[in-house]
């Protein structure tokens, strides 16, 4: 190493070789798609939110928190030490409806109640209300878990622990290392990316709320209830937070833990920025750029970059130069969220 | 301007001396007229700790300490208010939500410690040596303001090209990147995600009139001067001094920044908040008038930073860098009136009053210390279910959950009262307290 180091280029250019071995690439490609799977599910909801009411909700990632105490908790309460994979996975089912079908509630509840009288205000109150949600939100959580003698900075292990045996292994899949519970994130990813696309475009909702993104007080003009949607709207994309949630407290570089929600958060605004506002199409791009940037930048830190900071260090500057060179984003129009 | 014109304010000027002159009132009188919520403001602030020493002593001093901030969280609600009006001269006053503000104060902060600590020494020719820890505060603290500016324009270059969400995240990227970078950077410290203390000097940091030994104090808890005047009469504690060195920072930078709110360049901020479009068609270039408000937005939160390092003689990544210290500056801002300027800080001393209220904070005073001696025990351990006594309740809701409280507070203002609290006092009196306070109240008591 030492006498490698004094030729930088040669060692760059080994390192840069290995990189671009075709077994290096798949890892790291998997890798990225997992955590677009994981980018967009976070993100989703914020798209969906920010797309039909112009409203940043900055509560998003306090819902992705509570999301995996929730699903954590359901798993914990039905998994014990001798239960095979399959009940674990029907557990993780069972604890991603329960977490999407609360959070939904809490979404509801809590835009009839405090989001709904300040629609007409400029969207910097919408923001400053939903930040004070999670502040309260986050307080809420760090009080019961304390009560439960959970420790709310750290990761939650025990929910950490009902996870499948069979998603901590390393997989063979045509050659190429992969880990189990990449291939399980990849697969939901999908599967919400899927379910979210099949509501927007298969649905007499998805219609009402593609139709009220472009002009809302037309739809109301035309007899939807727009109201209504609204408050839908906002509730499935808290709930669609929550059940991301439940994904990660089974995440060893996630986990459950209170800071979760502000590391859910800044990818989730970079994401929907990089995207563009609004724009689901964008949104789940803007995943995979990111989640493959993240990636490479991950395995460079790992053979080579010395800087701890690296991947996420990147991850902002996606943003910056993104909002730089096209600042509406991949997919955005330049009027949503001008000044 | 044309040739013609320049003769004509001097000749305004001259009109309004003749004026003042023909009252036969000296020239300060209009100026204190002008100040008289100022000087009031300012005697009122100064007065706070000799008066918070006698209610503490006084018979009512359980209920004075539980009630009343403590000095030491005085001095942080002072150089973390001076940061919370910077943002909002910003923010506030163009209209853009400069979301990354910790990027100045975080600079700031680590600027004095690494050069207090002497990581920035370098030898300039014909000057020599500089930048060693010996180097004056005051210098620091200037250093800490140009580099916060020098920052601000990096930024804002860049930045102002864009509004809206797109600008509150494009500084937010920036100043997380640098969260970032510093807490990985190992030149700062060994341990950088743990922050940097000051290690290269003995002595507090000097706040004073530089090169004049007899006119300088320390800041610091544990570092500062302690002062004792005429004789005796009047002993100010180490934390007192503070409050008083840092307060006459705050002051002279809050009466800078509200000067050029009221001045020709502070109304095209207001226009460029108003209506940008039609400001830029009179003819006003805003993109300078926007960067230059950034630069002296950033020098200010510089100078915040450097004040903040100053007093707790260490700062880490989270309380100088990271993004929730402008969220904290926002909150501040909101409570105490948005595009008010002295506001925030208004905001920040009402919302350290209620954390501290109502979250036990070390040794300070509270709601909580002060249910445990004054509530009789026999209701204290009674049981609510389960075995929770009414103790623990409490002490579960006091102990720490400070963010609470302060969360409920926001979503409250934000929803009932908007403007802030001197936003809404304005809008009763129907102008800034300076013109339309005192005629105000003698409508109110007449």
């Amino acid at each position: 190493m030492s006498t490698l180091a004094t030729l930088p280029t040669l060692l760059f250019l080994d390192t840069l070789f290995e990189f671009l071995r075709p077994s290096t690439l798949a890892g790291v490609a998997v890798e990225g798609l997992s955590l677009a799977a994981l980018y967009v599910m976070i993100t989703a909801g914020l798209s969906l939110i920010f797309g039909l009411m112009g409203v940043l909700n900055f509560a998003h990632g306090a819902v992705t928190m509570l999301g995996a105490y929730l699903g954590g908790l359901v798993t914990v309460l039905l998994v014990g030490g001798a239960t095979g994979d399959p009940v674990r996975f029907l557990a993780f089912f069972v604890a991603t409806l329960v977490a999407f079908g609360a959070l939904a509630a809490l979404g509801g509840g809590m835009e009839i109640a405090l989001v709904r009288p300040i629609y007409d205000r400029p969207p910097l109150y919408q923001i400053l209300l939903t930040f004070g949600v999670t502040l309260i939100l986050e307080e809420l959580a760090r009080i019961v878990l304390l009560f439960y003698g959970i420790q709310p900075i750290s990761d939650w292990q025990d929910a950490l622990a009902t996870r499948p045996a069979v998603l901590g292994e390393g997989l063979g899949v045509a050659g190429v290392a992969v880990d189990g519970l990449e291939l399980f994130q990849i697969l939901f990813g999908i599967l919400t990316v899927v379910g979210v696309w099949a509501f927007l475009t298969r649905t007499r909702y998805g219609l009402y709320v593609r139709a009220g993104s472009e002009d809302d007080e037309m739809l109301a003009a035309l007899g939807v209830d727009v109201r209504q949607v609204f408050t839908v709207v906002f509730a499935l994309g808290t709930g669609v937070a929550g059940a991301a949630g439940v994904l990660l407290a089974w995440d060893p570089s996630w986990a459950a833990s209170v800071p979760l929600a502000a590391e859910t958060l800044l990818p989730a605004f970079v994401v929907v920025i990089v995207g563009g506002l609004g724009t689901f199409r964008g949104t789940v791009a803007a995943a995979l750029l990111v989640g493959v940037t993240d990636a490479i930048m991950k395995w460079w830190f790992q053979n080579y970059v010395e800087f701890t900071g690296l991947p996420e260090i990147t991850v902002f500057l996606v943003l910056v130069i993104m909002l730089i060179v096209r600042p509406q984003g991949l997919y955005g129009v330049s009027e949503v969220g001008g000044h | 301007m044309s040739g013609a014109d320049t003769g004509q304010p001097s000749d305004r000027t001259q009109t309004t001396e003749e004026i003042l002159a023909d009252d036969g009132t000296p020239w300060y009188s209009q100026y204190l007229r002008d100040h008289r919520v100022h000087v009031l403001t300012v005697l009122l602030l100064a007065a706070y700790p000799p008066v918070y020493a006698a209610l503490a002593g006084s018979p009512v001093s359980g209920e004075a300490i539980a009630l009343l901030p403590e000095v030491q969280t005085m001095v942080a609600v002072l150089y973390f208010g001076l940061f919370a009006m910077s943002f909002d001269f910003i923010s506030g006053y163009t209209g853009y939500l400069s979301f990354g503000h910790a990027a100045f104060y975080g600079t700031g902060a680590y600027l004095t410690v690494l050069i207090a600590n002497g990581k920035l020494v370098t030898t300039l020719p014909v000057v020599g040596t500089v930048l060693t820890p010996q180097t004056p505060f005051m210098l620091s603290l200037v250093l800490a303001g140009l580099a916060g500016a020098v920052l601000a324009l990096l930024i804002g270059s860049v930045s102002f090209r864009l509004s809206g969400v797109y600008f509150a995240m494009i500084t937010l990227g920036f100043s997380q990147v640098l969260y970032v970078f510093v807490r990985n950077w190992d030149f700062v410290s060994d341990a950088p995600r743990d922050g940097v203390a000051v290690t290269g000097r003995t002595t507090g940091f000097e706040i004073g009139v530089p090169a004049v030994d007899g006119l300088n104090v320390a800041v610091g808890v544990l570092l500062g001067d302690s002062v004792s005047l005429f004789g005796g009469a009047v002993e100010l504690s180490a934390t007192e001094v503070s409050f008083y060195a840092i307060g006459a920072v705050v002051l002279v930078s809050y009466l800078a920044m509200q000067r050029v709110v009221h001045s020709p360049f502070g109304r095209v901020m207001i226009a460029i908040r108003e209506n940008e479009e039609r400001a830029r068609a009179i003819g006003y270039d805003t993109y300078r008038y926007k960067l230059g408000a950034f630069a002296i937005s950033g020098f200010f939160a510089g100078v915040a930073g450097s004040l903040f390092a100053a007093f707790r003689q260490s700062v880490t990544p989270e309380n100088g860098f990271y993004f929730l210290v402008a969220g904290d500056a926002l909150l501040a801002s909101i409570i105490g009136g948005f595009g008010t300027l002295v506001g925030p800080l208004y905001g920040r001393l009402f919302e350290e009053s209620v954390q501290e209220f109502l979250s036990k904070s070390g040794s300070g005073g509270g709601l909580l210390p002060w249910l445990e001696a004054n509530v009789p025990s026999s209701v204290l351990q009674a049981e609510l279910f389960n075995g929770l006594t009414v103790a623990e309740a409490i002490d579960t809701f006091l102990n720490g959950h400070a963010e609470l409280y302060v969360g409920v507070m926001f979503v409250l203002f934000v929803l009932y009262v908007p403007n802030g609290l001197l936003g809404t006092v304005r809008d009763r009196a129907g102008g800034t307290l300076a013109k339309a306070g005192i005629p105000a109240l003698r409508r109110w008591f007449r």
